[in-house]
């Protein structure tokens, strides 16, 4: 359609300028917009604004980049303070409608943390037991080629799903079907399926305000190496609000994904909230069945800024949401009789099933340990 | 029915089905019609993705085809199954009969034994069903490799038997309330549409098509309340289907107006968790006022 071509490569420079935004959009997808494209009407904006959303978002996060893009590339709008724009279109078909792109906040964008890395050799027994607050840069480095080490193995539950096994409750019919015709129709033996065992899903929530800050980066250090050792993990990190860090962990290479995951979080040692960064949790990702059957890891001091009740409200909503709630609490140290002083701490307790320090390797080492066996 | 050739078109016959799509839904569907290709609506629980499907196969005369997922799901309740009691009496009679040739056997795998489960029900169908495959996220992440073929080819592979394609392909729905990501591989096969709350002008119209019994006055009511419950932060917020519950049941009980007693008592059509039902009664009297 060589009439169309110079729409077509609009259509294509504004994939691309969404592509530069971060956005994942393949040829393949530019293809079904130009295609989507050919019924409807090109010059009507609700048809182009539609059309791409339906063809070039895949997760609703990016329908504010989606809007931003757009409105830039077709509305050549690019005063902020604009909170929303609204465009009234002529429509020659019968419906009437407003094309409201709502402006995206201008804050999202974040700070840029520098992960630390550094490579030297240290005696790992000596840092086993040595607090990571106390601890050297390059005995932290050390510490950290450790805790990749540490396997992480949430406990198992029976799934749904069968296979095939040697004894079970339900008959594989298929199979003695199958295996019946070698030996001329006789069902000679009868096979078996049994229920399979999954592990857990993992979430860990990692307090990172100032208060924390001496322990925090480790904790996304070891929330990476979690990442990698088990299978299902969902790592989540808040000062004074809640960010979802479980992709930007997914890079291949440790000093790459723990900078991504440092630049998604906002507020680095700031202050805390956590009953509303747990709310948060449980209102955006826990009801959506994020935890259901999960082990919550909470790691965090329980100095809390905000409303004690608000954090007791979300912790047993967490506790009943969730099969069990861990809490790492680095202050708790080495003392076994520990009583938490933070009101933060005491009003989170009665929805706790295990309360552990976190604040040096071996007690990491401990949290693995004890993990299978929160059954 | 042949497919309409405009958005607007496409409106107007969902509307007449019962179903009011904004136009970015409608622009969706369209494109999803025409391209021949499945569309994943996402959205907060109780907007109508399901409902999208239903009008679609009632509006074009099809067959709706449903799959509803959950854990576990897996090849032989969602694509086919053999069936295997009727194989062994077949088996058992051939072998009476002193019969194994190869065809008596290829038989034995053949489409009389064949149970077909919806998705190759759909594809056998071709473009007389629409197929929804429902909460796709409560299926486990294994199930999503079988869709993969189904919704890129509208094809089965039976080792048994070979290939079944569909000659037409299905409209195929696809809904997810996000409790888990869905892969890309997945998504890339889909068209994507997000359903959100509708204005309130626009709820109105839907709890009027819905609910035709109840008077607008009490209606506009409903909505404006729902509205505010919205606003309030509750940890589920009403959907619309819980609007149309809520107006339903207060047209039952004959009332006209929402007043803050009757509010109070009903309740529970909207509101479905005891803390946020702590936190509305609290605020019940602004909830209901004006309109």
């Amino acid at each position: 359609m060589p009439e169309h071509a110079p729409f077509v490569s609009v259509l294509v420079s504004f994939a691309s300028e969404l592509r530069s935004a971060g956005l994942a959009v393949g040829s393949g997808d530019v293809l079904t917009y130009c295609a989507a494209m050919a019924p409807l009407d090109p010059t009507d904006l609700l048809d182009l604004y539609w059309a791409g959303r339906a063809t070039l978002v895949t997760r609703r996060e990016a329908i504010a980049v989606y809007d931003e893009v757009f409105r830039r590339f077709f509305l050549a709008a690019g005063d902020p303070v604009r909170a929303m724009l609204t465009l009234k279109v002529e429509v020659t078909a019968e419906t009437q409608a407003m094309l409201e792109v709502p402006a995206t906040d201008p804050d999202s964008g974040g700070r840029t943390e520098e992960a630390m890395l550094g490579l030297m050799a240290s005696n790992a027994e000596v840092l086993k037991h040595k607090s990571f607050a106390a601890c050297t840069p390059e005995e932290l480095a050390a510490l950290r080629r450790i805790m990749a080490r540490i396997r992480l193995t949430p406990p198992k539950r029976r799934t749904r799903r069968t296979a095939a096994s040697r004894s079970g409750r339900a008959p594989d019919l298929r199979r003695t079907v199958r295996e019946s015709l070698r030996m001329h129709g006789e069902p000679a033996e009868l096979y078996w399926r049994r229920r399979q065992v999954r592990l857990r899903p993992l979430i860990l929530i990692l307090d990172v305000s100032g208060s924390m800050s001496d322990y925090s980066r480790h904790l996304l250090q070891f929330a990476y190496s979690a990442k990698r050792a088990a299978a299902k993990v969902e790592v989540f990190c808040f000062g004074t609000r809640l960010t979802r860090v479980t992709r930007a962990l997914e890079h291949r290479r440790p000093d790459a994904a723990l900078e991504l995951a440092a630049q998604a979080v906002f507020d680095w040692e700031g202050g805390t909230r956590i009953g509303d960064s747990l709310d948060a949790f449980v209102r955006d990702w826990g009801r959506r069945g994020l935890c259901r059957g999960g082990i919550v890891v909470i790691c965090s001091d329980g100095l809390d800024r905000g409303d004690p009740a608000v954090l007791a409200t979300a912790m047993e909503r967490l506790a009943r949401l969730s099969h069990r709630v861990v809490w790492m609490n680095p202050h708790k140290g080495d003392n076994q009789d520990f009583r938490p002083s933070a009101l933060g701490m005491m009003v989170a307790a009665p929805h706790i099933d295990l309360t552990l320090s976190g604040h040096n390797l071996s007690s990491l080492a401990e949290l693995a340990a004890l993990l299978p066996t929160l059954n | 029915m042949e497919y309409p050739d405009t958005v607007g078109k496409l409106t107007e016959i969902l509307r007449q089905g019962g179903y009011l799509a904004d136009r970015g839904l409608a622009t969706a569907l369209f494109v999803a019609l025409s391209l021949e290709r499945p569309i994943l609506l996402e959205g907060e629980v109780g907007v109508g993705k399901t409902e999208v499907a239903k009008v679609l196969a009632s509006v074009f005369g099809r067959k709706l085809i449903r799959l509803q997922c959950y854990e576990g799901i897996d090849t032989n309740q969602a694509l086919y199954e053999w069936d295997y009691a009727r194989q062994m009496l077949h088996i058992r009679a051939l072998s009476e009969h002193q019969i194994a040739d190869d065809e008596a056997v290829d038989k034995l795998f053949g489409p009389r034994f064949l149970l077909e489960r919806p998705l190759l029900e759909a594809v056998r169908a071709g473009d007389q069903a629409v197929l929804l495959i429902d909460e796709v996220d409560r299926a486990d992440d294994e199930f999503e490799a079988f869709l993969l073929e189904v919704l890129s080819d509208f094809q089965i592979s039976i080792p048994e038997i070979g290939t079944i394609k569909a000659e037409t392909p299905p409209l195929v729905v696809l809904t997810s309330n996000r409790t888990r990501e869905l892969h890309d591989a997945l998504k890339r096969r889909c068209l994507y549409h997000w359903i959100g709350y509708p204005p309130a002008e626009r709820e109105l119209e839907i709890v009027l098509i819905r609910a035709p019994g109840v008077s607008e006055t009490l209606a506009r009511k409903v909505v404006a309340a729902v509205h505010r419950l919205r606003e309030l932060d509750l940890a589920k917020p009403p959907g619309v289907a819980e609007t149309i519950d809520w107006a339903r049941t207060l047209d039952f009980l004959g009332e006209t107006d929402l007043g803050t007693g009757v509010a109070g008592d009903t309740l529970g059509a909207v509101v479905k968790e005891r803390d946020d039902l702590d936190l509305v009664r609290e605020n019940l009297e602004e909830i209901t006022s004006g309109a």
